[in-house]
């Protein structure tokens, strides 16, 4: 369980989830590319250590290439509950991903909804706690609700992953103020995954004070994947950067940033 | 020859059984070498470690996943 406080960075300015530390505040997802060998270019080029997959049934009439073969092993797998309805059907995923040798990292996706792709609430508390219960550091996808973030922390969930805008969307930061105001109140990392479909939206989370974003589409869907994976990368260095520097107030009117006296050409 | 002790499914697909088929051989069989194989047998989770034990009987339903690509 994720100690109280986890969010406290250390000097070294690293991402800390349920008591590890990462340098990259990018979380990559391997979904949507062409090819595993674009995937594995652009994870390099992302300088991301965590990558979510989903789990399936194999075909055994058709098997597919292992995804695993072109992910690097220094690369924390995080695998997903995408496909579960229920609380049920995510603990059973987890569990079985637990079993098979996955890591006990679990992103949490209760998603009923097949057009907006929303998650459900409810069923997500409920398999938070028993999978927290269970022995599982739990991340759960969320909307971005901060009565809904307060209540994951007390079950134990190590993040909490407010969606910016629906899954692919890439409408960028749509529920920026229910962020801001999670992102103020947070005891455990926020991590803006879903809906950044440019590196701009992933340097306005960042600014805002977001722990770390989660990109898969707007990386995989890029013209050129690997070097938008760069571009994100720097973009969400330079959020952070600038959310660590201060961001100045904003004012409605303008603030001459030149000497207002002595100007040459009035007395 | 092989010789038939047994009919199971996996993944809703029909799999006749070898004399004390694990699900270690029952992945050989099926010629699956990725690096993670996820196995249920009965709706239960089995063990990665396990697969080597476990035997495979008369009407088991087994389901194997792997990860995936996925965000």
């Amino acid at each position: 369980m994720p100690a109280k406080g986890a969010r406290v960075h250390s000097t070294d300015d690293s991402l800390v989830i349920a008591g590890r530390s990462f340098r990259s505040r990018l979380i990559g997802g391997t979904g949507k590319f062409d090819s595993f060998a674009t995937m594995r270019d652009a994870i390099d080029a992302a300088g991301v250590e965590i990558v979510t997959v989903a789990v399936r049934r194999i075909d055994f009439d058709r098997p597919d290439e292992d995804i695993t073969a072109s992910i690097p092993e220094r690369i924390l797998l995080l695998p997903n509950t995408a496909g579960c309805e229920t609380a049920d059907e995510a603990v059973r995923v987890a569990r079985l991903a637990r079993a098979g040798g996955l890591p006990t990292w679990i992103k949490l996706e209760v998603i009923p909804d097949p057009r907006y792709l929303l998650p459900d609430p409810l069923e997500t508390l409920r398999a938070a706690a028993t999978l927290v219960e269970d022995g599982f550091t739990v991340l759960p996808y969320v909307q971005p609700d901060p009565v809904l973030q307060k209540r994951l922390e007390e079950v134990g969930c190590a993040t909490v992953m407010p969606l910016a805008a629906p899954i692919g969307s890439g409408r960028g930061l749509k529920l920026r103020e229910a962020i801001r105001i999670m992102v103020e109140q947070a005891e455990v990392p926020v991590v803006v995954d879903a809906g950044l479909g440019a590196p701009s939206h992933a340097a306005e989370a960042m600014e805002l004070g977001a722990d770390a974003c989660l990109v898969n589409t707007a990386i995989a869907r890029a013209g050129a994947p690997v070097g938008m994976a760069r571009a994100v990368r720097l973009a969400v260095a330079a959020g952070r950067a600038a959310r660590l520097a201060g961001v100045m107030d904003e004012h409605v009117q303008a603030q001459p940033s030149s000497p207002v006296g002595g100007v040459v050409t009035k007395a | 020859m092989s010789v038939h002790v047994g009919l199971c499914t996996v993944n809703g697909r029909p799999h006749d059984l070898e004399p004390g088929e694990t699900v270690a051989r029952l992945l050989e069989r099926l010629e699956w070498s990725g690096r993670f194989a996820l196995v249920e047998l009965n709706g239960e989770p089995v063990e990665r470690d396990r697969f080597g034990e476990v035997g495979l009987a008369d009407g088991d339903a087994v389901l194997v996943a792997r990860p995936v690509a996925g965000g």
